[in-house]
């Protein structure tokens, strides 16, 4: 079977509804039990989620390069260790155990020692603006399997490559041989390097699930109800509606020309305060430019489309739209992928 | 690059995470430690006899049409909760201090050798001093067998379980003293229907993480979202209005609110009139309801009055019931009534609350709070026209003067008929519903005929009162009941006042005026006295000041980092006194830190539990046995029997002798193994839950057939009905199958009275104390200066990593931030003192001090710093935490009792210490 450099069959993709997020790493916390807290992989952060405005994962995560411009390659690099944040260690027995007598306490070290500086969610919170208006709001992360992959493209082992079935990129660890050009090459700078093990490691979109008819463990374990799964091609499915009908999910980061299957709706705000304090309805509290610079342009519509459903539904008229991103029944955020992993018929577990 | 060069994908690689994305077995868990309100069914994956990941089951059904389901219930916390099990700060061996305490110097011993030296310490306290000597503070991760073993424990010695509401401080003095009890609570569910939601005191994005997607939801199908806060917290990010109020000032605009709606005629009369004691006739000048004792000869001191408009006279309000059969009182004007003495002036308590509201003019509520007048109006308006639902996350009680937000907040939705149907009310929390629990701990044996008598004579109780007093109802049979027991001291747990007053410390900042409310006219020593004195906490006012704490046993709590006053505090001024410290608990906590003797207890998921059942979820969630517990530990109920066992053992061969504690009840020693188990028929918890479940398919509070075999299979029941416990009945709305929860609906839609003085919602307060203090009715009061004259206001509020402390010092969830506690400040405060992110700083007050990290955003209001709760002292330098700046301070109006429905019941009425808003000094200190 031959890989196809040809568009998938089907391409999978998720919507993340901005607007329902509330920052609790739930998801980031499913990804590591799962799949990256073996050694190698302990610094690793898969998905992560973000408050932006702010720096991210790794730190300055949209500054590094990388994706297209005109069609071309954009030169990116692979950022420090530092920036991603070394893995940190606790050293419970000094604390706990060793008669230390309040002259050590818990707190995070790197491996030479050191205090960290930076950590995966260093900036939780923080985000932009002035005291009262202020904002920020959370930005989750994953592989987005780019329908213009500048990883695989970047790749000279052709070890990654795109799923016929699903669209899923993944790297083939074992022909990977270490070079990290598709690290350089991600613009959203999600893939990490095992220093270990010397290959690239990035989400796999947990497909020993998909196969399993199981959402990813960031979607199904989401309890903010926040992302939608299902293929792009399914016009009755939600990411379909979201992202092409009613055009209020939108890329992150389009300018990056990697054109990828994850969409945001994106956030509305409270309103901000003018001088006299009073509630000024003229601008959004997050400045409409920096949320154009980060889902472009269509931004303004989507925002748009959102106020008006929203009137709609509280004068009490249907909105088709309002009531996808309810989802009153959980699993219609899924998609095809409602498979319930605790009871599931599974393949022979392990071989003896 | 041509196709022609790409190889087949690599089998190798994808079988290697597909071998990942394997297990044996699966187990239904939840996590039962009284994360509230939990209750999160969750799928545990178990692989080479180690529990591997858990994850979310996400198998509730629809409950109401709709309404969005409650999937997939859970956090961050539950969803890494496994690499807790073998975590570095896990104790699989009893342990014994070798060096000083807290010096983290231990030996390992066998669970005989510890459980001698409790039973000895026991024993020795109880020939010196008496069992009151023998204290447990409670905590909150007590869990079904920490509170089953510890129950039957200290009541086999007699002991003192501080009650865990007073503890913890999750109690809403405020609801208490409008409703009688603090805890409505409508199920999570129910905020989709709201048309307006006001985070309000809380941050439900930290706090609620499951729920919190019902909130967007609703705003999604029209709601409207505000959050009213000094900070622009995490939980205003998703509100359509932010209101940013001085710290402390929410009462005022609370009052300004029902000012505007009294003012623009938006006051919801019929609701008025029905469900509150606004319409009751009062004497203006002495502040004091016209009773029936003032008005006919023998009258009922207990019978109130209000002013008929189509009678034109003075009416009986009925007492069985809220409606008024015709009548139509008046809630303004003031009249003239005959009563026995002649001739009287009174006037109703919605017209003495409307001159109060003359304080509350937007301008001037404008200039206390920081809220501009028009928002202020604007909001008034909204809630007057819209089902508006309150979210505060238990925060105001944490507050000196939160009780009078918490009125004023009811005032607000009272006026506007904001409670009892679907969208609205406040909430505090509750427990209850669960009857097996209950039944079993009160059964002499196993079989369902203990519980078919407890049944039936508790329906005899039932009758035979509402023969003796036909207008009482189920709830308030219940809560006299419960009361009653209180004060033969035998309820169960006692109030902390008592323990803090006499041996913890607490009484030095206690006794500072200058950090208490100038109203207070004498000493605090006085007023406690008083209290005492006049038996308002009769049978409850234990331990003693003669009888000093002389072993403390903490099962379920963190005592060294949650007592408000500080862990310092209470190494100070408790621990010297204590010959034994013995901590239960599955990792190495503070206060196991700071103890003698430290007990293996089974983690979740190596025991079966159950979660606290509560109308918030209205499931009872289950957790089971999916790995064995490491080397020793033990889950509480065996730990506790082997503690009993050799108690038992010890008293014989001392030859103790049976006593009685000081409330007369007996006790012998010598029995103690016999009858924690009740000679030998409670020992193996399986069969005791499978007894908890059969017997409340008995009383009915879930469905038929239940069983520990069944339960197995589907991880959870949904409550069918309340159960037997007053604190469900109170909710007072039979729960249905296919509807949210709301409670109070048999107040607002039959007219069942409430569990009050007045048997109304009642805002009037007439007890001495309230009118000296001029907190008879809803009032702002700028709160005092606690901890000394300092220029910050420190608050806290649960963090988003923890639940309580149990989680703070997890590797997995530290690495979710910045792996320290950290001090959120304001930047521009932050500039001002050459402070930079994440730079050491100091926190300090007259109280003491402590050390850590600044967060320096634009989002904390200038002036104020939140010190997220939770992390454990030994994450500080010198292991000095932020309770240490805290002088917890009580509000001395809840020591008062002797007054309708202000009398103790467990986890009820009572003072407990208040933290947020101390006033602290900031500098800068070298390092990180």
């Amino acid at each position: 079977m031959a890989v196809p450099a040809k568009p998938p069959i089907r391409q999978m993709a998720m919507v993340f509804d901005l607007n329902k997020c509330l920052g609790c790493q739930t998801c980031t916390v499913a990804c590591k039990t799962l799949w990256t807290d073996t050694p190698g992989m302990d610094g690793m952060w898969w998905n992560i989620v973000n408050t932006m405005p702010g720096l991210g994962t790794p730190r300055d995560v949209f500054s590094h390069g990388g994706g297209y411009k005109n069609g071309k390659p954009v030169p990116g690099r692979f950022p420090s260790q530092a920036d991603f944040g070394e893995a940190w260690d606790f050293d419970y027995e000094a604390v706990l155990a060793s008669g230390s007598e309040r002259g050590e306490h818990l707190q995070p070290r790197e491996a030479g020692g050191t205090s960290p500086k930076w950590g995966p969610n260093w900036d939780e919170d923080l985000g932009g603006g002035e005291y009262p208006n202020s904002y920020f709001f959370y930005l989750q992360q994953v592989c987005a399997n780019c329908s213009k992959p500048a990883c695989l493209e970047a790749c000279p082992r052709t070890a990654i490559y795109r799923r016929e079935e699903d669209g899923i990129i993944l790297i083939d660890e074992e022909r990977c041989h270490g070079y990290r050009f598709c690290a350089e090459a991600c613009p959203y700078k999600r893939v990490y390097f095992n220093q270990k093990r010397a290959i690239a490691q990035k989400c796999i979109s947990c497909y020993p699930r998909l196969e399993a008819g199981v959402a990813p463990a960031c979607v199904r374990q989401c309890p903010g109800r926040v992302r939608h799964l299902d293929f792009v091609d399914n016009k009755d499915g939600h990411i379909y509606k979201l992202v092409k009908k009613w055009k209020v999910a939108l890329p992150l980061r389009p300018d990056f020309g990697v054109e990828p299957n994850v969409y945001y709706v994106p956030p509305m705000s409270p309103l901000a305060f003018n001088e006299q304090g009073e509630f000024d309805e003229s601008e959004s509290r997050i400045p409409i430019d920096y949320l154009r610079e980060m889902f472009g342009k269509g931004v303004d519509a989507a925002l748009d489309t959102l106020q008006v459903e929203r009137e709609k539904v509280a004068a009490g008229k249907k909105s088709e739209l309002m009531d996808i991103l309810i989802a009153r029944d959980w699993n219609d955020l899924l998609g095809p992928f409602t498979g319930n992993p605790a009871t599931i018929e599974r393949p022979p577990a392990r071989t003896p | 690059m041509e196709d022609g060069l790409r190889t087949r994908p690599g089998e190798a690689t994808l079988d290697r995470y597909r071998e990942r994305w394997e297990w044996d077995s699966v187990a239904w868990a939840s996590h039962c430690i009284n994360c509230y309100p939990g209750n999160c069914p969750i799928r545990v994956y178990v692989k080479d006899g180690v529990v591997v990941r858990e994850e979310q089951a996400g198998t509730f059904a629809t409950i109401q049409q709709g309404v969005p389901d409650m999937n997939p219930m859970g956090c961050q916390k539950g969803a890494g909760w496994s690499q807790m099990l073998d975590g570095q700060e896990r104790v699989i061996y009893p342990l014994r201090r070798v060096g000083a305490r807290g010096s983290g110097k231990w030996e390992r011993i066998t669970w005989d050798e510890a459980a001698t030296e409790v039973a000895d310490a026991v024993l020795d306290a109880v020939e010196e001093l008496g069992p009151e000597s023998v204290i447990a503070p409670s905590g909150g991760n007590v869990g079904t067998w920490g509170g089953a073993g510890r129950g039957r424990f200290f009541g086999i010695i007699g002991g003192i379980t501080t009650d865990i509401n007073g503890e913890i401080n999750d109690f809403a003095p405020g609801h208490y003293l409008t409703y009688g009890t603090f805890d409505p609570v409508s199920s999570v569910d129910d905020w989709f229907h709201s048309e307006l939601v006001l985070i309000w005191y809380g941050n439900p994005n930290y706090t609620r993480i499951p729920y919190v997607h019902y909130l967007n939801e609703a705003r999604y199908a029209g709601a409207e979202i505000v959050t009213i806060a000094p900070d622009v917290s995490p939980s205003a990010i998703h509100a359509d209005l932010y209101v940013p109020i001085r710290p402390e000032t929410d009462a005022a605009l609370a009052l300004a609110m029902c000012k505007v709606i009294v003012d623009e005629g938006l006051v919801d009369e019929r609701f008025v009139v029905e469900q509150t004691d606004l319409p009751l006739l009062v004497d203006p000048v002495t502040k004091r309801f016209l009773r029936g004792s003032e008005m006919v000869e023998g009258g009922n001191e207990e019978q109130f009055y209000a002013w008929d408009t189509r009678t034109g006279a003075a009416i009986p309000a009925p007492r069985g019931t809220l409606l008024w059969d015709g009548a139509w009182p008046a809630i303004e004007g003031a009249y003239t009534v005959q009563a026995l003495a002649g001739p009287r002036r009174v006037t109703t308590v919605f017209e003495l609350m409307r001159q109060r509201l003359a304080d509350y003019t937007p301008d001037r509520a404008a200039t206390i709070t920081g809220v501009n007048a028009e928002t202020i109006r604007t909001l008034a308006r909204k809630v007057a026209s819209k089902r508006t639902n309150i979210i505060g996350s238990l925060g105001n009680g944490k507050y000196y003067h939160g009780d009078l937000v918490e009125r004023a907040e009811i005032l607000l939705l009272a006026l506007t008929g904001n409670w009892g149907r679907q969208g609205t009310g406040v909430r505090g929390w509750m427990t209850g519903l669960f009857d097996g629990s209950f039944t079993v701990a009160a059964k002499t044996k196993p079989g369902p005929e203990d519980v078919v008598a407890m049944l039936d004579s508790r329906e005899k109780a039932l009758q035979a009162r509402l023969a003796e007093d036909p207008t009482l109802t189920p709830a308030m049979v219940g809560i006299e009941q419960a009361k009653a027991a209180s004060a033969r001291g035998g309820g169960g747990m006692f109030p902390p006042l008592f323990f803090w007053y006499n041996h913890a410390g607490n009484a030095k900042a206690w006794e500072r005026p200058e950090w208490s409310d100038p109203a207070m006219t004498r000493p605090f020593a006085d007023y406690f006295d008083e209290a005492v004195g006049k038996g308002w906490w009769q049978g409850v006012d234990y331990p003693r000041k003669e009888q000093t704490p002389r072993v403390l046993v903490e099962c379920g709590g963190n005592v060294i980092r949650r007592t408000r006053g500080g862990g310092r505090m209470l190494l100070e001024n408790l621990w010297p006194k204590l010959k034994l410290v013995v901590t239960l608990d599955v990792r190495m906590s503070s206060t196991a830190l700071q103890s003698d003797i430290v007990l293996p207890i089974a983690h979740q998921y190596e025991k079966i539990a159950f979660s606290t059942p509560t109308t918030h979820t209205m499931h009872l969630t289950f957790c089971d046995k999916a790995v064995e517990p490491p080397a020793e530990a033990v889950d509480e109920w065996e730990a506790f029997r082997r503690l009993a066992e050799k108690l038992e053992e010890r008293a014989k061969a001392r030859g103790v002798a049976p006593y009685k504690d000081a409330r007369g009840g007996p006790h012998d020693l010598s029995g103690a193994h016999t009858a924690y188990t009740r000679a030998g028929q409670f020992v193996d918890i399986e069969m005791m839950a499978d007894e908890m479940l059969r017997d409340s398919s008995i009383t009915g509070c879930i469905e038929e057939g239940a069983s520990l075999d069944e339960i197995r299979k589907r991880g959870f029941y949904r409550f069918q009905s309340l159960g037997m416990s007053p604190r469900s009945i109170a909710q007072a709305t039979e729960p249905r199958n296919d509807e949210t929860f709301v409670p109070f609906r048999n107040h607002v839609e039959k007219g069942e009275p409430y569990p009050t003085l007045t048997r109304r919602a009642q805002f009037l307060i007439e007890h001495e104390w309230f009118i000296e203090a001029d907190e008879h009715l809803p009032t702002f009061k700028e709160a005092p200066a606690a901890g000394g004259n300092y220029p910050f206001r420190i608050t806290s509020g649960h963090n988003r990593w923890s639940i309580h402390s149990l989680n703070t010092a997890s590797s997995l969830m530290l690495e979710t931030h910045r792996g320290t506690p950290h001090l959120v400040m304001n930047n521009r405060d932050a500039a001002r003192l050459g402070i930079a992110d994440d730079s050491r700083v100091r926190v300090y007050n007259d109280q003491g001090e402590f050390v850590v990290p600044a967060l320096v955003s634009a989002s904390a209001y200038p002036g104020q710093v939140t010190m997220y709760n939770g992390f454990e002292p030994y994450q500080f330098p010198n292991w000095a935490g932020p309770n240490d700046v805290e002088p917890g301070m009580i509000k001395w109006l809840h020591m008062a009792g002797g007054y309708g429905h202000l009398r103790y019941w467990v986890t009820e009425w009572q003072p407990s210490a208040v933290m947020r808003g101390t006033r602290v000094g900031i500098e800068k200190v070298a390092g990180r």
